[in-house]
């Protein structure tokens, strides 16, 4: 079995972001104004609340999909950049939707970063990565082959392959069964470790299982507000008597957020 | 054992004709009987053969050129607006117009042999062709364009990595009908003014009185209409395998 | 006092009104489908239905313009129709392809087709034609007419070049395309290229070596038409004819009363162009040239063999 560490490169700086004075209006109304937040380099923040909050929007302005508006700004600490003009310290994305191309096979997903900048792909990266996640029997598949669980996969293994140190993630878990969620999060968990990550969720036992900070969202235009996380190394331990504690308040958090909106 | 079923719908077809000769009483030379057409189309099988490669040619021509011509249009109208302003409703307005009238214009330019044919075909496949795939060209699924932008991509392979291709199912279905409807095209540009092809067949024959030869050359033209569409679907869909038929034949 | 008003007014009132009744009979309806869209060539059909002819005699036509020119034959030959008007060259094949019809009157008792070339073209003979394109109409028997005319001038049809231009004949010989076209007819082509400014010269096919046949006549099918409407149906017809003739200029209003879509120069130039060309005696029939005609078409390889007359032709009484 080769090393697979080498393959997936630990970034040795992860910046942290900040995002102040971030606008964006939608249909007329601000979905939020004047947002302030700071993502700690290196860990894994999840953004949490009701849907139509505006979380998936505050992503993408972060992922650099959406201009800000009013002033505003999103940096990278590493140098002081924002994510339109670096390169390095661009932002990788993962939606929901796994977004694989149809008309590629596994490991054409996998290298399409490379294959759209014009650089030539690098396959023996790419299937160690596919092996990585579990899927070296499935280099050659086509997305139409594989189960919903088994092509966020490759798109996690996609993610991985752009070796970007900020990893931006809007629920890409939620479209699958609890039993392949839970597995899927362990993978992530595992093989993201050390890159600065924004999880956007709606699933507080998700938030509690990989977030080392949780801010809940609510309100229009939305506010952010931070909520306590237990210890533990992530992931964690759902059965855990302190998880479950954090998860009762979580929901009630998220249930006066839901009402607030 | 594939080849049973289009048999047993021609024959299904040829069956249902013969009744509708015995019980409408039409004249043989209004409505021939089969058998009268069969005999006809064996008589005379090298001159129609002969007649329907020029037809053929024709539409061959027309696929091509209509269909180099509608991705061309249909890549300038997804990527400039001005393209979009000024040409799309040329474009719609074209396709309102019956390809009757334009037909002895086109003769009057390019002449009264194939050119004009070709020309009328290439008009007639021109639309479908561009209209499916600049549809298929603007509903780009927007999930990966922005996958797109955050890997860096430029306009170029973007638009040559993601949005092609991906419009190419689209492309395909404007293809289909493209073909289904360019033997018409071909056919009309012979009735304006040719001395050869199944269209012009089919016009001397009826002039003649011979309206068992004109009902033979229009199944030949008929059977060769379904040949084609049939080659093109087929060759589609194994050049987009990945798209899945949801509908089991 | 009232009950003389009544006898003195209301009686001999009752009796007039009573003979100013028409007669009950209804007219006989008749079908007819004219050989294309209206134009002079059917002048005197009008000019009967606008003068009330076909009234006088008894009859209601409804006449229809055709699209194409191959239907009305054939409906009428299918029992759709009463009457067609076409041509006589058509009716020897249709009848030798088994159609039911005859012919029972002439509408232009002589040929109109020609061969049509420019008049600064390089032209002058026929002989002229030697390697050069010649323009023709689908579903005529040009190309027969052509052979004939050739052949005077030791040329075959090997020599010309034949373009299908199907309908387009005056456009395809103005924009030189084609070097002459045949299937034009000396009544109209020749106008219309001269309101264009061009002038043409026509060669006659009857005096190339072609029989002299009627290019309108009107044609019924012999197992349903009815002897004596048609017979009532020429005399109207005559009539229109009649008037035609010692009439010309009131004529020319009939024909396009309520149809002003007929007044134009083309039209008004045609109508004088076939005033002379039409059958003045609709019902009479020359047969000698009817069948000299039947053996030049069977020569020409048109029709297995020529048919006695009577299979073809009828004279109504």
């Amino acid at each position: 079995m080769p090393n697979t560490e080498n393959f997936i490169s630990l970034p040795s700086a992860p910046p942290a972001i900040h995002i102040s004075r971030a606008s964006l209006s939608y249909d007329g109304s601000f979905l939020f104004k004047d947002l302030e937040l700071q993502l700690p380099g290196g860990h894994c923040s999840v953004l949490l609340g009701p849907s139509g909050v505006g979380k998936s929007s505050l992503l993408r302005l972060i992922a650099g999909l959406e201009a800000v508006e009013g002033g505003g700004s999103v940096e990278f600490t590493s140098n002081g950049c924002s994510p339109s003009d670096c390169a390095t310290t661009a932002p990788a994305y993962m939606a929901q939707r796994d977004l694989l191309l149809p008309w590629l096979d596994a490991l054409g997903n996998v290298t399409l970063g490379q294959r759209l900048r014009r650089q030539p792909p690098d396959l023996a990266r790419a299937q160690n990565l596919l092996a990585r996640v579990g899927l070296e029997n499935y280099v050659y598949a086509r997305s139409a082959t594989l189960s919903g669980g088994m092509r966020q996969r490759v798109a996690i293994a996609r993610t991985l392959m752009e070796e970007r140190p900020v990893v931006l993630m809007d629920e890409p878990f939620s479209a699958l069964d609890a039993i392949t969620r839970l597995s899927l999060q362990d993978l992530a968990a595992e093989l993201l470790r050390g890159r600065t990550i924004l999880l956007v969720t709606h699933d507080p036992m998700e938030a509690l299982r990989l977030g080392e900070r949780i801010f809940v969202m609510s309100g229009r235009p939305a506010r952010l507000s931070e909520s306590p996380t237990p210890g533990g190394k992530i992931p964690r331990d759902p059965a855990d008597k302190e998880f479950l504690a954090y998860h009762a308040e979580l929901l009630n958090r998220l249930g006066a957020a839901e009402a607030g909106l | 054992m594939r080849i049973l079923r289009p048999l047993t719908i021609a024959a299904g077809i040829v069956f249902l004709w013969q009744i509708i000769v015995w019980l409408s009483g039409a004249p043989h030379f209004i409505l021939p009987s089969p058998t009268n057409v069969a005999i006809a189309w064996w008589a005379n099988h090298m001159m129609i053969l002969g007649h329907a490669g020029i037809t053929l040619l024709e539409i061959a021509l027309g696929l091509f050129f209509g269909t180099v011509l509608g991705i061309s249009s249909a890549l300038m109208l997804a990527y400039f607006r001005p393209a979009r302003r000024w040409l799309l409703p040329v474009l719609v307005a074209s396709q309102a117009v019956p390809v009757f009238a334009l037909a002895p214009i086109l003769v009057l330019w390019l002449g009264y042999g194939i050119a004009s044919k070709a020309a009328m075909a290439t008009l007639i496949i021109y639309f479908p062709v561009t209209a499916g795939f600049f549809d298929g060209l603007r509903r780009t699924e927007p999930g990966w364009t922005d996958l797109a932008r955050t890997m860096r991509a430029s306009r170029w392979t973007t638009l040559t990595r993601i949005r092609v291709p991906a419009a190419l199912p689209a492309l395909a279905s404007g293809l289909r009908v493209a073909t289904a409807v360019a033997p018409i095209g071909a056919v009309v540009g012979e009735w304006v003014g040719a001395s050869a092809g199944l269209g012009y067949l089919m016009l001397h024959a009826n002039g003649r009185l011979q309206t068992d030869l004109m009902f033979a050359a229009l199944l030949t033209l008929a059977v060769f209409a379904v040949l084609i569409y049939f080659i093109v679907d087929g060759g589609l869909r194994r050049a987009l395998p990945w798209q899945p038929d949801h509908l089991q034949a | 006092m009232t009950r003389n008003l009544m006898l003195k007014v209301m009686l001999p009132a009752a009796f007039a009104l009573c003979l100013a009744i028409p007669d009950a009979k209804a007219a006989d309806k008749l079908t007819l489908l004219l050989d294309w869209f209206i134009n002079p060539d059917h002048a005197p059909l009008f000019v009967a239905e606008e003068m009330g002819y076909f009234a006088a005699h008894g009859l209601e036509v409804e006449m229809i313009a055709p699209a194409d020119p191959n239907d009305p034959p054939k409906l009428v030959a299918a029992g759709k129709a009463d009457i067609a008007l076409s041509y006589q060259p058509q009716l020897h094949v249709q009848v030798a392809a088994g159609l039911p019809l005859t012919r029972f009157g002439t509408l232009v008792a002589t040929p109109l087709n020609t061969l049509l070339v420019l008049e600064e073209g390089p032209i002058n003979t026929i002989a002229d034609l030697k390697g050069r394109k010649v323009g023709y109409s689908v579903g005529g028997f040009e190309d027969a007419l052509l052979r004939a005319m050739l052949s005077r001038h030791g040329l075959t049809l090997d020599d010309i070049t034949l373009v299908n231009v199907n309908f387009s004949l005056s456009p395809s010989l103005l924009s030189g395309q084609v070097d002459a076209v045949i299937g034009a007819y000396r009544n109209f082509e020749l106008n219309q290229m001269a309101i264009e400014g061009y002038r043409g010269r026509a060669f006659y096919v009857e005096e190339e070596g072609v029989p002299s046949y009627d290019e309108l006549i009107l044609v019924a099918n012999p197992d349903h038409m009815n002897r004596e409407v048609l017979r009532r149906f020429l005399n109207a017809l005559e009539d229109g004819v009649r008037y035609l003739v010692n009439h010309p200029e009131k004529s020319w209003g009939l024909f396009i009363h309520g149809r002003s879509e007929l007044d134009n120069e083309l039209n008004r130039r045609a109508w004088k162009d076939t005033l002379p060309r039409f059958a003045l005696r609709p019902a009479a029939l020359d047969r000698a040239r009817y069948s000299r005609f039947a053996k030049f078409m069977q020569k020409q390889g048109l029709i297995p063999i020529a048919l006695s007359i009577e299979k073809y032709a009828t004279i109504l009484e």
